[in-house]
């Protein structure tokens, strides 16, 4: 029974009608055009592709149980007197269609075929881009996680293990002689470093030079040499492509991307991917590298700044505390270092000091310094040509950055310990008397590095045994804070500090300061603080001092 | 005119009485102004007539002057010189002069007279000039 007119078998689109059992009852130009087999009689499995076929079947039968419902009243047809059915979709012949269903009289279903590629196709496109967006922003949150340029690679080499390819392979640049090579693979990571030739791969060595990548349809996986194929891989390699890591200036290394044989080859649009990917990845590398590169010589550089352990030398005591400013770019600001004289009657020499600015600059400039002081030892007994040598040695035409310095050569004889005290610019040390009376010790000087000419005048302090003097920095009496917060340490504070220490160890003394200096500034900014104590030993008997003075100074 | 609108450090640059160039420094000098000054200096003096006057920094309104500071005065100083001027230091607060003292810089900055500087002896005793 004809369920439609003339004008229908005309339609462009391929149509046709089934019955509820799945024979076809009628077809259209288009749909036999479509489906060379389909006519009317032909069973719509036998001529149409599964799909559909089922798609029929599913739609026969859910019509039939809306129908004759199992316990009551048949299902209302909707508005347009269609039931709400979605479109079935399937390839055909290249193509992919949405097929739409429409009831009509007797279980009869009439088909209606829509060519459905181009949506398809933007579909999956819009869907992969979604997926490789999602990735690179996974890449990037996960590469930037860590400044460790190790961990960098092996998340890339991961990562592209699990996204881009069945395997990963890391190259990093150079080290040496040797290219770490990270690889990874079915979810496992492994790094070891190799010798190897990059020209060996073709387009490594351009990729760890930064050029392009290589298409992977130019590099035979068979000339693969053995350290590009990870571990625990079996079977050939299917396809290879090469990309350079690009860093910040210099290449971070290259990605290898491995797939199967048997695998989908590498697209044009999986290489571009793969470029987009590395090039987060490389910056992420790069970043660390250069990060990594600049704690090694901020670490290299702290350790030679930090100040030494002082000691009992020579029959005096040392003690020297440091607090480094809280602010990370001051690295470098104050120093200090004791010089034990070379024999025990010859004077030690203490420097206690602080450079201008902060940073590196400042690192660098304490660093000549104490060098440079270091050299001069010899010199010792004379504190202003000392001075003079030093500056001449500081002063350039490029910058006006100077230190200001205290020196002190210290000398025990018999029980009295003599001291000549040398400001260069800097607060004069403060004598700690067994009375608790603190007095200045009477020197000033130009700062050294700035200026052409320098002078300098010395004091002369004897220290009785117990008592003490103390070297300081302005961060010391600088320090901001207090009950107001923004009022100075200052030196009458310190003063009165240093008198209730009358009589105090060294160590006790500087302790004593350091905590004082703490809580005043509390938990805001400072810059460096430095303290030096030089105390007279209470000797007044027979001492067997550190074992190296066999017991020469008695009081 | 105002040549620097930075919150740490105003510079304000007028004429002197004496015809030279005068840098007004209002509020702190330290490590994040120093270059500023410098600069405006350096500025100011290459646009000065020869036989230059002098170079005048008004201090009345600064507040406060650290070791970077000081460097940056040491270098006006040093470009002034060179540029066969003089540099003027006005109106010092008491903590630039006690400053100045302590490292040794006022003779040297402001052209007075060494006070209390004298050589050393072998001995390490005074001994005055």
């Amino acid at each position: 029974m004809p369920t439609v007119t003339v004008s229908w078998l005309r339609a462009p689109y391929p149509s046709f009608v089934v019955d509820a059992d799945g024979g076809v009852v009628e077809v259209n130009e288009a749909a036999t055009r479509l489906f060379p087999g389909m006519i009317t009689g032909a069973w719509l499995a036998d001529v149409a592709p599964s799909w559909l076929a089922d798609a029929h079947s599913r739609f026969t039968a859910a019509a039939r149980r809306r129908a004759d419902p199992p316990g009551g009243h048949p299902a209302e047809p909707g508005p347009a007197g269609v039931f709400p059915v979605q479109a079935a979709r399937g390839p055909h012949g290249g193509r992919m269609f949405a097929a739409h269903p429409t009831p009509s009289a007797g279980g009869d279903v009439a088909w209606w075929l829509a060519d459905d590629t181009d949506r398809h196709a933007a579909e999956e496109a819009l869907r992969g881009e979604r997926e490789r967006a999602l990735l690179l922003t996974e890449a990037s949150s996960r590469l930037l996680a860590s400044l460790n340029v190790d961990r960098c690679m092996e998340v890339t080499a991961q990562l592209a293990a699990e996204h881009l390819a069945d395997a990963a392979v890391v190259v990093a640049p150079r080290s040496g002689r040797r290219h770490a090579v990270i690889a990874a693979s079915e979810g496992r990571t492994s790094r070891h470093t190799t010798t190897m030739d990059p020209t060996l791969v073709p387009g490594l060595a351009e990729a760890l030079q930064g050029f392009p990548p290589v298409p992977s349809r130019w590099i035979d996986p068979l000339a693969l040499p053995g350290w590009v194929v990870p571990d625990g891989w079996d079977g050939p390699v299917g396809s290879v492509v090469v990309t350079p890591l690009p860093g910040h200036g210099v290449p971070a290394g290259a990605l290898i991307l491995l797939r199967r044989d048997g695998h989908a080859a590498f697209t044009a649009s999986d290489e571009l991917f793969g470029r987009l990917f590395a090039a987060r990845a490389g910056a992420a590398v790069s970043a660390a590298r250069m990060y990594s590169e600049q704690a090694t010589i901020t670490r290299t550089l702290m350790a030679e700044l930090l100040p030494p352990r002082l000691h009992h030398v020579n029959g005096v005591d040392f003690a020297g505390g440091y607090r480094a400013a809280r602010d990370s770019e001051r690295i470098g600001g104050d120093f200090y270092d004791v010089h034990p004289g070379a024999t025990p009657d010859s004077p030690s020499l203490v420097v206690l000091g602080d450079v201008c600015g902060k940073g590196l600059e400042a690192a660098v400039l304490t660093g000549r310094i104490r060098t440079t002081l270091q050299a001069m030892i010899p010199l010792a007994g004379d504190h202003q040509q000392m001075l003079r040598l030093l500056n001449g040695s500081l002063v350039t035409s490029r910058h006006t950055r100077f230190a200001t310095l205290v020196l002190a050569s210290v000398r025990r004889e018999g029980g009295r310990t003599g001291l000549r005290l040398t400001s260069a610019g800097h607060p004069p040390p403060l004598i700690v008397r067994n009375t608790g009376e603190v007095e200045e010790a009477d020197t000033a000087g130009t700062l050294v590095g700035a200026l052409p000419e320098v002078t300098a005048r010395s004091a002369a302090v004897d220290l009785a045994p117990g008592e003490t003097c103390v070297l300081y920095t302005d961060g010391i009496t600088e320090a901001r804070g207090g009950p107001l917060g923004g009022e100075m340490f200052g030196e009458t504070r310190l003063k009165a500090a240093l008198g209730e220490c009358a009589g105090l160890p060294a160590e006790a003394v500087v302790e004593r300061v350091q905590m004082l200096a703490s809580q005043w500034v509390g938990d805001r900014a400072h810059d460096d603080m430095a303290v030096v104590a030089i105390t007279a030993p209470h000797s007044t008997h027979l001492t067997a001092v550190d074992g190296r003075t066999r017991g020469r100074f008695t009081a | 005119m105002t040549t620097h609108p930075d919150d740490i450090l105003h510079l304000t640059v007028c004429t002197a009485d004496d015809g030279g160039v005068c840098l007004r420094l209002v509020g702190e000098l330290d490590w994040e102004s120093a270059g500023d000054l410098v600069e405006t200096a350096r500025e100011q003096l290459g646009r000065q007539p020869r036989p230059r006057p002098a170079v005048h920094l008004d201090c009345a309104q600064l507040s406060v002057c650290d070791s970077t500071g000081l460097s940056a005065l040491l270098m006006v100083h040093r470009d002034v010189t060179a540029a066969g001027a003089s540099l003027r230091l006005d109106n010092r607060p008491a903590f630039l002069d006690r400053m100045l003292a302590l490292t040794g810089t006022l003779d040297h900055l402001t052209g007075t007279p060494p006070a209390r500087t004298a050589r050393l002896d072998g001995d390490g005793t005074d001994a005055p000039r």
